[in-house]
């Protein structure tokens, strides 16, 4: 009996199993059949790797958020191409070698229909190449060091306004456009060892340097730097007009407190990615009055498709997405526009067609309209954020900006 | 370029960094004095002191060294138990490396429960007088800074005080010179032993405090400072603490004055520098250091 039970059991598994890879023949058939009629009722396969877990997880799970959104929108709206779209997500534990095997899987085995970026320079990079092999269009959400876009590839577009060197182009603009009597004679320059942090201070730095503003402190620090007395020092005591710090989070909050310390007073203070923490006034005891900041992105602005998107996000996420979020969605949306214009959404030649055609498209996005170089950098820059009144205001440039900017700045 | 007022001031803030090195690395050669134990979880207890105390400011919006008053009798206390529960169960034979085994999970457990309950965001306490500081002589000199120094030398003159003019401190002194002799006379070795290491790690309590006041604290934090507390007790002699408040103030003091000439990254190395120049010239340590000359 119990023989008998168990042969039938075996039996039922060994058909399921069969049925199970007759479907899986048919969704391949049908992929690569893609132009067919038959073909229109499969999902679009969308493979990205990202780091949930590990260095990177935080801004990896905004990453993951704001592709949720995306394929939300599309999906309501009645997807790709008639498909709806799958998101199929790998966590690379923040690691360059997983990566890459995440990428050759989900190309070679899975057969993915295209492929979004993970989050970081440092995976972006090993990642791209992976694409490029397999002539795979890549468009990425978070490298924005200027490395990223040296390698040669011509399949790799980065989903934002700027790479980091032209973060703070508006301001560059701006204190130049300055009467020369006012504007910051000398600049200090503090920078994390790190491609982005530094990237977005010595862009200014380099610009404003060229226009004769004197470099008094040049300083950079590891990223386990936590005492910062000793560069608080060195630029308070050089009293310098202009403030810059090539920083992440927590530098900046210890090298602000230490330069208030040292009752240092500049007449402006540009610090990268920090200022936009939520977190960060509380940290810095609200010591917050006229900093500057740039930023790729924010809720208010009033982009075609931006305030469907905070919508959309806050209603999915319980509140309002931020920048790495922003650039997610904003990838999605420049896949789906070439997508979309090209007709087609598989890998082969359909891919080289995407690529040539972003080549020379202009795409609106909750970022802004976008347009890329022949290495994939976006052409446009950074709008300027400013504390004033204890609010986050845009500043720079004029025609998006919500406030005036102010200068000198406030004492802190 | 570099101006009087410069050095003047970067001075006054390596004594300042110098303090608070001596009293992060006083707990360190303690442990190593009393048990030949290398506690590498000593810099993760500091910064779960540093987590209590922003957690309380933080709860009550009260000042964070009233959380002194209950973490360092807890401490105490976890001190007491890791020794004579864990620690004194090793086979004396291979003391020095199984410590190092059991200590570096101390510091594993201690940094993943503080990801886990208060995540990798970094936090800084926000205090009324965290930007304040106070002229002297032309150079400004952070209070949080001053608070933290004051802490520091309080806490090293009781802990000489406790060693030089108790009962237990000389009976401490005893096991630390002379195990098998101080049994002889009748101290209780393993008893006091366990009260030594409670003794270490309640300064670790008073160091994360002071720690918390003047930076941003991050669970794996501790990785930054165990490698410079450890090059500062062996520099200081292994198991001295004089010694090891010397080599850290005049550590601490080197290594500000150097961000002057070198990048904050080369700087950091002058503890590394000091530690290899210390195995290669003397190995016991420049100050105090009998004990090291035995091994």
């Amino acid at each position: 009996m119990s023989t008998k039970r168990l042969t039938r059991g075996i039996g039922v598994g060994a058909v399921a199993m069969l049925a199970l890879a007759a479907c899986g023949g048919n969704g391949d058939d049908g992929a690569g059949g893609g132009n067919g009629d038959g073909g229109s009722e499969d999902p679009i396969d969308i493979g990205i790797s990202l780091p949930l877990t590990g260095d990177f997880a935080e801004p990896g799970k905004g990453v993951e958020r704001g592709y949720e959104t995306w394929a939300h929108v599309v999906n309501e709206n009645g997807g790709l191409l008639g498909r709806q779209v799958e998101l199929n997500i790998l966590d690379d534990a923040s690691d360059a070698a997983r990566v890459v095997s995440d990428y050759e899987s989900l190309i070679a085995r899975d057969e993915v229909d295209l492929v979004f970026g993970p989050f970081s320079t440092r995976l972006v990079v090993p990642a791209s190449r992976v694409a490029n092999e397999y002539g795979m269009l890549f468009v990425e959400p978070a490298a924005a060091a200027a490395e990223v876009f040296e390698n040669g590839f011509e399949n790799i577009f980065y989903a934002a306004p700027a790479i980091a060197p032209d973060h703070y182009n508006h301001l560059v603009d701006h204190i130049l456009a300055m009467p020369e009597d006012e504007r910051p004679q000398t600049m200090a320059v503090a920078a994390m060892d790190d491609p982005f942090a530094q990237g977005t201070a010595y862009g200014l730095r380099d610009k404003l340097a060229e226009a004769g503003v004197q470099v008094v402190v040049d300083e950079v620090y590891p990223p386990n730097q936590t005492d910062f007395n000793a560069i608080a020092a060195q630029i308070a005591d050089a009293d310098p007009d202009l403030v810059v710090g090539g920083t992440q989070y927590q530098d900046a909050v210890n090298l602000i407190l230490a330069l208030q310390q040292l009752n240092y007073q500049p007449r402006m203070a540009a610090f990268s990615t920090a200022p936009t923490n939520p977190e960060f006034p509380e940290a810095v005891g609200g010591a917050v009055e006229g900093i500057l900041s740039p930023t790729g992105y924010s809720n208010e602005a009033d982009w075609p498709s931006n305030a469907e998107f905070v919508e959309a996000h806050t209603e999915l996420h319980g509140e309002p997405p931020q920048e790495d979020e922003a650039n997610a969605y904003t990838t999605g949306q420049v896949v789906a526009a070439a997508v979309e214009e090209v007709g087609c959404a598989e890998q082969g030649e359909c891919q080289q067609q995407l690529i040539d055609y972003l080549r020379d498209a202009t795409v609106d996005t909750v970022v802004g309209p976008l347009a890329w170089d022949e290495a994939g950098r976006p052409n446009g820059a950074h709008m300027l954020l400013q504390y004033i009144d204890g609010e986050i205001e845009i500043v720079l440039p004029e025609d998006t900006s919500t406030a005036e900017l102010v200068y000198p700045k406030p004492e802190w | 370029m570099i101006t009087g007022t410069l050095l003047f001031q970067s001075l006054i803030l390596g004594v300042l960094l110098g303090g608070l090195y001596a009293l992060l690395a006083a707990g360190l050669t303690l442990y190593f004095g009393i048990m030949r134990v290398v506690m590498l979880a000593h810099a993760a207890f500091i910064i779960l002191a540093a987590y209590i105390a922003w957690r309380f400011s933080t709860a009550t919006g009260l000042d964070p060294m009233i959380s002194l008053v209950f973490t360092i009798p807890l401490f105490f206390g976890i001190g007491f138990a890791i020794q004579r529960w864990l620690i004194s169960r090793l086979k004396p034979a291979t003391m020095t490396m199984m410590s190092v085994l059991i200590t570096f999970a101390i510091a594993l457990i201690i940094e993943g429960l503080l990801g886990q309950v208060f995540t990798g965001t970094q936090r800084r306490i926000n205090l009324p007088y965290g930007a304040s500081s106070v002229d002297f002589f032309g150079a400004a000199i952070p209070v949080v800074q001053i608070i933290s120094f004051v802490l520091a030398g309080l806490s090293l003159i009781a802990l000489y005080l406790v060693l030089k003019k108790t009962r237990f401190g000389r009976a401490l002194r005893a096991t630390i010179q002379h195990r098998e002799a101080a049994q002889l006379v009748g101290i209780d070795t393993n008893r006091t032993a366990g009260l030594g290491f409670g003794l270490g790690l309640a300064t670790a309590a008073v160091g994360g405090t002071a720690l918390s006041l003047q930076a941003t604290i991050f669970p794996s934090l501790h990785w930054h400072w165990i490698g410079p507390l450890m090059a500062i007790i062996v520099v200081g002699g292994l198991g001295s603490v004089p010694g090891a408040a010397i080599a850290a103030l005049l550590l601490g003091i080197i290594r500000v004055m150097l961000e002057l000439w070198w990048t904050p990254t080369w700087a950091q190395t002058i503890f590394y520098l000091a530690l290899f120049l210390t195995l290669m010239v003397r190995p016991q340590g420049f100050f105090g250091g009998r004990l090291a000359q035995r091994f």
